[in-house]
């Protein structure tokens, strides 16, 4: 009865307890999203990674760290070829990707929207179709290989870049770019045009100006786009699969190959969950070097 | 009488061509070869067995005859039904391309989805087997799986057993040779789609301007360079002739399996170092980029689907053969549908058609007639019909003991780089 007389003696505070609950039922749909579809198949996925037992007989849950050990001692090569392929691919992408930036946020013009449409137009086909398309790109005969061994006759005719690490890394870099342009793009383009014509103002040079004003204010946006771009090629699997050869394979084609050829579900959970740890020291890492100040922009 | 039009389309011709060329070499094969010690039975301790069937429901009251329902999904391999038109030139299915299919769908009223899911038995698995586990649908009506592959899903019970009463054809067609499976004895689950062999393949006019003399052993075929070849993700069909090449015997039974595979691994692992690749059949795209010089296929695939100058070659040492069947999982929405399908391609006139096509060995019984009406080379491809003295090469390298099995999955990894 309290509640009722207090509602009636302060009409309205039902809204601002509304409001003050509003944040929360805003999080909610994302919150329960998260919850089933992270937080929950992680969970299972843990304990599946503390499992032991086959598939046609079953798993248990038995605590052996058996499958941590298997994750992190039996596949050097590929934890190798995940991180050099993904730091190549990730340089590439900046430095390919810094001048596009560039470019659109100060020289677009009126062409602006119409670049940006570009960068992301490759999306509108199937992320296979892109990859597989490079096998016609790089294939021996093809378009480049073909040109420079026929016609320009630089490369001898047995030279063969398909299923090499650099037809990775090149598919790699590719799939990528526009998670690198994008968020580099939206810190460069937020940069106060002021702010270079007073560094100008102030006898700095051209480069000057750049290292010393665009380029710390663009920050955030080189944060964003390497984490974008970093963590997805680390875990990458259609890339080497598609574009390389056995040797090429990274963790992603492991983690692939132990759950759904080996049907090896405990090791496959512990190098998903070895991978997720090792991508979240290396972001934490990088915040700590670049100054977490940034990242909020 | 559209089917015989189709049958005479110009890229049927062409194909009609390629198959001449295919087996240019072939009779000195025959020639070669040798009557090789028979493939021995799989081990009875190994191969799983079918669950009984429970029994048929009362004489007394008949079943109403039920209607065919739809959309049939079908999933099979690639390169593995007649095509016509465009999707022939293509080589991949596409809706409305095969005649089969076409005059199915006419006849029965229903429609059919058909796609070319599987490349392999073990991924495709993996793809139904929570579903199976868990007793929901898998989404298929029709599957087919090789041998060994239908052996496993038929003893944990996750076949629907067949009602003989639907498919008449099938029961009176099947080849007697593929009856009596010790996995399913009475055919209650299963009924083959095509057989088939894994041996080389190659393209004479790549090899020939690379130099290389064409290989007519597994030995030669490893001498290639690693990097134009590839293997297949096939475990079983690698390591098999893997086996032969190393003059071991391809026996699952055998009490040196266990180190034999040790010893394929030790044989392979130097051509992955050198850039050796593992495929299913998309070898194909790679015959036709010329970007393989040789490599594991399986047999009807260059003749139905690959460019000139490919050839099938049966290694010295000998090769493997297998059976892919059709099954309906358990808990497929449109049963009836996919028994009228079976029945429906066990129809010698449409077997034939599908022969005349895909190039594989037929599993029914008065196809060998049939297809003479469409065309005169196939009736005589010894890849549709196997002479006796390629029959004596065959080897069934499928029902592993469990500890092989392990053995052969954890090795095949490590060579694939997984």
């Amino acid at each position: 009865m309290t509640t009722l007389q207090a509602t009636a003696t302060r009409p309205g505070s039902w809204r601002r307890r509304l409001f003050a609950l509003a944040p929360y039922l805003l999080l909610a749909p994302g919150l329960l999203w998260l919850l089933y579809f992270f937080v929950w198949p992680a969970a299972q996925m843990f304990l599946m990674s503390i499992s032991s037992g086959t598939l046609d007989r079953g798993f248990r849950v038995t605590g052996t760290l058996k499958p941590y050990t298997d994750a992190l001692t039996k596949f050097p090569t590929q934890w190798g070829n995940s991180l050099v392929y993904g730091g190549i691919s990730t340089t590439l992408d900046f430095l390919i990707g810094f001048p596009v930036a560039y470019t659109i946020a100060f020289r677009g013009g009126r062409y602006k929207n119409l670049l940006l449409f570009l960068v992301i137009a490759p999306f509108f086909t199937s992320f296979l179709i892109r990859t597989i398309s490079w096998k016609i790109l790089l294939g021996d005969e093809g378009p480049v290989l073909g040109f420079l061994k026929h016609t320009i006759g630089i490369l001898p005719v047995e030279y063969s870049v398909l299923y090499t690490p650099v037809s990775v890394i090149a598919g790699i870099t590719y799939n990528f770019l526009p998670f690198m342009i994008l968020p580099l793009y939206v810190a460069l383009e937020k940069i106060d045009i002021s702010l270079l014509e007073a560094a100008g103002d102030l006898y700095a040079s051209r480069w000057q100006t750049f290292r010393r004003v665009t380029f710390p204010l663009a920050l955030p946006g080189v944060f964003a786009g390497t984490i974008l771009t970093f963590i997805p090629t680390m875990g990458d699997y259609v890339n080497a699969e598609l574009l390389g050869s056995p040797q090429t394979r990274m963790i992603g084609n492991v983690i692939q190959g132990r759950f759904l050829q080996l049907n090896d579900y405990p090791v496959a959970s512990a190098l998903s969950f070895v991978l997720m740890a090792g991508i979240l020291v290396a972001v934490f890492v990088y915040a700590r070097a670049l100054g977490t100040e940034e990242l909020t922009g | 009488m559209d089917e015989q039009k189709i049958g005479r389309t110009p890229d049927i011709t062409r194909r009609a061509f390629l198959q001449g060329t295919t087996f240019a070499g072939f009779a000195a094969f025959l020639a070669a070869c040798s009557g090789a010690e028979q493939s021995s039975a799989p081990g009875s301790i190994t191969v799983p067995t079918a669950p009984p069937v429970s029994a048929a429901p009362s004489l007394a009251s008949p079943t109403p005859v039920p209607s065919p329902t739809g959309p049939l999904k079908f999933a099979n391999w690639p390169a593995y039904i007649d095509l016509a038109g465009k999707a022939a030139e293509e080589e991949v299915y596409s809706p409305g391309s095969s005649p089969t299919i076409e005059q199915f769908k006419k006849k029965y009223k229903v429609d059919v989805d058909y796609e070319e899911k599987i490349e392999d038995n073990k991924l495709f698995y993996a793809t139904i087997q929570p579903q199976l586990q868990g007793g929901s649908p898998t989404g298929w009506d029709l599957i087919v799986v090789t041998d060994w592959m239908a052996a496993k899903i038929i003893s944990k019970g996750w076949a629907e057993a067949i009602d003989k009463a639907h498919v008449p054809n099938a029961d009176s067609n099947l080849l007697d040779a593929l009856r009596n499976q010790p996995w399913d004895t009475g055919n209650d689950y299963h009924y083959p789609w095509q057989s088939g062999m894994t041996g080389i393949g190659f393209n004479t006019k790549v090899l020939k301007q690379a130099g290389i003399p064409e290989p007519k052993s597994l030995k030669d075929l490893w001498q290639i360079k690693a990097d134009k070849m590839s293997f297949l993700t096939e475990s079983r069909d690698t390591f098999g002739l893997g086996l032969l090449k190393l003059g071991k015997a391809a026996d699952p039974s055998s009490p040196t399996i266990l180190d034999d595979l040790q010893a394929v691994y030790d044989d392979i692992k130097p051509l992955v170092d050198k850039g050796l690749r593992f495929t299913g059949n998309e070898y194909l795209q790679d015959f036709a980029a010329k970007k393989t010089w040789a490599a594991m296929v399986w047999s009807g695939d260059l003749a139905s689907s690959g460019t000139e100058g490919d050839m099938f070659q049966i290694p010295e040492e000998g090769l493997m053969s297998w059976t892919d069947n059709m099954l309906i999982p358990k808990g497929a929405t449109n049963k009836y549908t996919a028994e009228l399908m079976i029945n429906f391609v066990y129809d010698p006139k449409i077997a034939a058609q599908i022969e005349a096509w895909n190039y594989y060995v037929c599993p029914v019984k008065g196809a060998d007639v049939e297809i003479k009406k469409i065309d005169e080379t196939a009736a005589t491809s010894p890849l549709i019909f196997p002479t006796p003295e390629m029959q004596a090469k065959f080897h069934n390298f499928q029902f592993l003991s469990e500890e092989a099995e392990a053995k052969l999955d954890e090795l095949f990894l490590q060579l694939s780089g997984g």
